[in-house]
């Protein structure tokens, strides 16, 4: 299948300092990629690249077939939804309210709420949860209720292809299970979906494929249990990681100890 | 009470308040005029019978000193707050107000100038200058934040306390050099106030705050998505840099037209958004007008206040509102840190 997303050798500085050195990685249509690596390894900078908002120094990043620099803003907005930490987003603002301005790049400065707009809504604080808490303000939510917030921000906007950087950072375990469960109900939907994770062993769980990057290149890709075991993970976070397959259990247990 | 009926709420008491204001502001005065007869001649305008006509003296004092007064008490008001409002989106900050870009210190500096060179006396001079003086100091703001590629907020923000604090040092510079007798009339100035402004005024300075007031109202959708911050604004396929020079450019206008009519009136641009968002919401949409409607409330009545609190003086229209302001936002600040 071809890829909706796709980065080639690209090479990335944010200012005087190169932080991707050539990277090359794929992204198809109802795939789940989880981008591991290690602290300042380029992760967020790599997804600020696929989503267009960094330009490659060298390379190129691909969007449905045509550089992802050729696209229109508004257009680009559409087919692609960048789901980032928790910023302060404005503390009087409705979860509601919030949720409808992922719809900007659909309705512009001026067309008004049309029902397919509404339902695009509804749909995003539908699939996330959220709908209890549509008429709440940001101020009064926790970070993890703020995060799943963002997040139907960025399925309201009926992406193709939904980036995401550190979802599951401020959430607590139920919420990064349902978290989870809701990106693959988006991948299940068609979405491509690409997550940068720090939990490795959740990633393994739910990714169908694992991007190792380390210092600016990656170094290994593929299934998530054959990444995490290689010696390039090993490198990469500067620890041993060992596997156990349990009976009953769908994914091995990962355990991490320092290199001896 | 849903958010949907206490914006109606806040809307109708707003959209009630400010006509009610403007004739009882048109009413008073060191001459007071009887309400009925003010509304009576107004009418009497629009082709309705004067049935309370005025004197032939009330007539004047209405037409040619106190309407164009309130007018523009009400216009300056409006504008200040609606870019109090746009501006605290796009710095996501609710501290952010016109001073940030420069526009009263280089206005300051600019009546100044005029007044050393000898125009103080000269019909619109002062305004005028104070205009050039405002955009000047914005042009630097914005040049030298773009000395070094795109500027952060932050940079954005330095610059503009870097300028205004040049611009002051310049304008006192001025005001030492300057005979005795032409400070007076910029010190009138300087205070804010609108003693004795004209229908030229209404028209020049409010002219250009109401058109862009309306046009920062058109941009209410991209300031909401501004104030997400520069990455998902970016991300929803917005132009930032480009909308927020432009709402910039738009606020500078408003601003500079405000402060060259009526001098420094503080705390407007403060007060009257955080006063109504937790009533109508932060949405531009909603929050601009009702800014609007509210800094035009405000102004008035603070130029009422200005002209009638004492019998000998007006009283400097920026020191009323600053008074009116400044323990309001300490209250507010308290009650925020509290909360926190």
């Amino acid at each position: 299948m071809n890829a909706v997303l796709e980065a080639r050798d690209a090479v990335v500085r944010r200012g005087a300092r190169e932080v991707l050195h050539g990277v090359s990685l794929s992204l198809r249509e109802a795939e789940a990629v989880a981008l591991v690596g290690p602290n300042a390894a380029g992760k967020s900078t790599l997804v600020r690249t696929l989503a267009g908002l960094l330009r490659p120094e060298r390379g190129q990043v691909i969007l449905q077939g045509r550089p992802v620099s050729q696209w229109d803003r508004d257009a680009r907005a559409r087919a692609l939804a960048l789901v980032t930490p928790e910023e302060e987003t404005p503390p009087a603002l409705t979860v509601q309210d919030r949720v409808a301005l992922g719809r900007y790049p659909h309705r512009g400065p001026f067309r008004p709420l049309t029902r397919e707009d509404r339902a695009a809504i509804e749909g995003a604080l539908a699939a996330t949860g959220i709908v209890d808490l549509a008429r709440r303000a940001l101020e009064t939510l926790s970070a993890g209720e703020r995060q799943l917030a963002a997040l139907a921000r960025g399925l309201a906007q009926q992406p193709r292809v939904l980036l995401l950087d550190e979802p599951g950072a401020h959430l607590d375990v139920g919420h990064q299970l349902a978290l989870f469960r809701i990106l693959d109900q988006a991948r299940a939907a068609g979405v491509a979906v690409l997550a940068v994770v720090h939990d490795l062993p959740r990633a393994a769980a739910w990714a169908g494929r694992m991007v190792l990057l380390d210092r600016g290149q990656v170094t290994a890709e593929g299934p998530p249990d054959a990444v995490l075991t290689s010696p390039e993970a090993a490198r990469a976070f500067r620890v041993s990681v060992r596997a156990h397959a349990l009976p009953g259990l769908p994914h091995p247990l990962y355990s991490f100890e320092e290199p001896s | 009470m849903t958010e949907t009926r206490r914006r109606a709420l806040a809307f109708a008491v707003l959209a009630a308040a400010l006509p009610l204001c403007l004739c009882l502001a048109s009413a008073s005065g060191s001459v007071a005029l009887p309400p009925g007869s003010v509304l009576s001649s107004l009418g009497a305008r629009l082709g309705l019978p004067d049935v309370f006509p005025l004197s032939p003296a009330g007539q004047t004092i209405l037409w040619t000193v106190r309407l164009p007064r309130v007018l523009l008490a009400a216009v300056v008001g409006g504008g200040l707050a609606v870019v109090g409002a746009a501006l605290q989106s796009v710095f996501r900050n609710p501290m952010a107000d016109s001073g940030l870009l420069g526009v009263g210190s280089g206005a300051a500096c600019g009546a100044v100038l005029a007044v050393k060179i000898g125009w103080g006396q000269t019909f619109l001079a002062l305004p005028i200058a104070a205009f050039a003086g405002a955009m000047a100091a914005v042009l630097a703001v914005y040049v030298l934040a773009h000395a070094a590629g795109r500027p952060s907020l932050h940079a954005l923000l330095l610059t503009g306390l870097a300028v205004s604090a040049l611009a002051g040092a310049g304008t006192s510079v001025l005001l030492v050099a300057t005979e005795e007798f032409r400070v007076r009339t910029v010190l009138f100035w300087l205070a804010g106030g609108l003693e004795g402004r004209s229908w030229t005024h209404v028209q020049l300075g409010g002219g250009l705050i109401v058109a862009g007031a309306l046009l920062l109202l058109a941009l209410a959708r991209p300031l909401d998505v501004l104030s997400l911050g520069t990455e998902e604004a970016a991300a929803l396929g917005l132009p930032v840099h480009l909308t927020r020079l432009g709402i910039l450019a738009v606020s500078s206008l408003v601003a500079g037209a405000a402060t060259s009519v009526a001098g420094s009136v503080p705390f407007v641009g403060l007060v009257a958004p955080h006063a109504l968002r937790p009533l109508v919401g932060p949405l531009g949409r909603h929050l601009l007008p009702a800014a609007f409607l509210g800094g035009a409330v405000l102004v008035v009545l603070a130029d009422l206040a200005a002209r009638t609190l004492s019998a000998q003086l007006d009283l400097p229209l920026g020191a009323l509102t600053a008074f009116v302001g400044a323990p309001y936002f300490l209250l507010a600040l308290r009650t925020h840190e509290a909360r926190a």
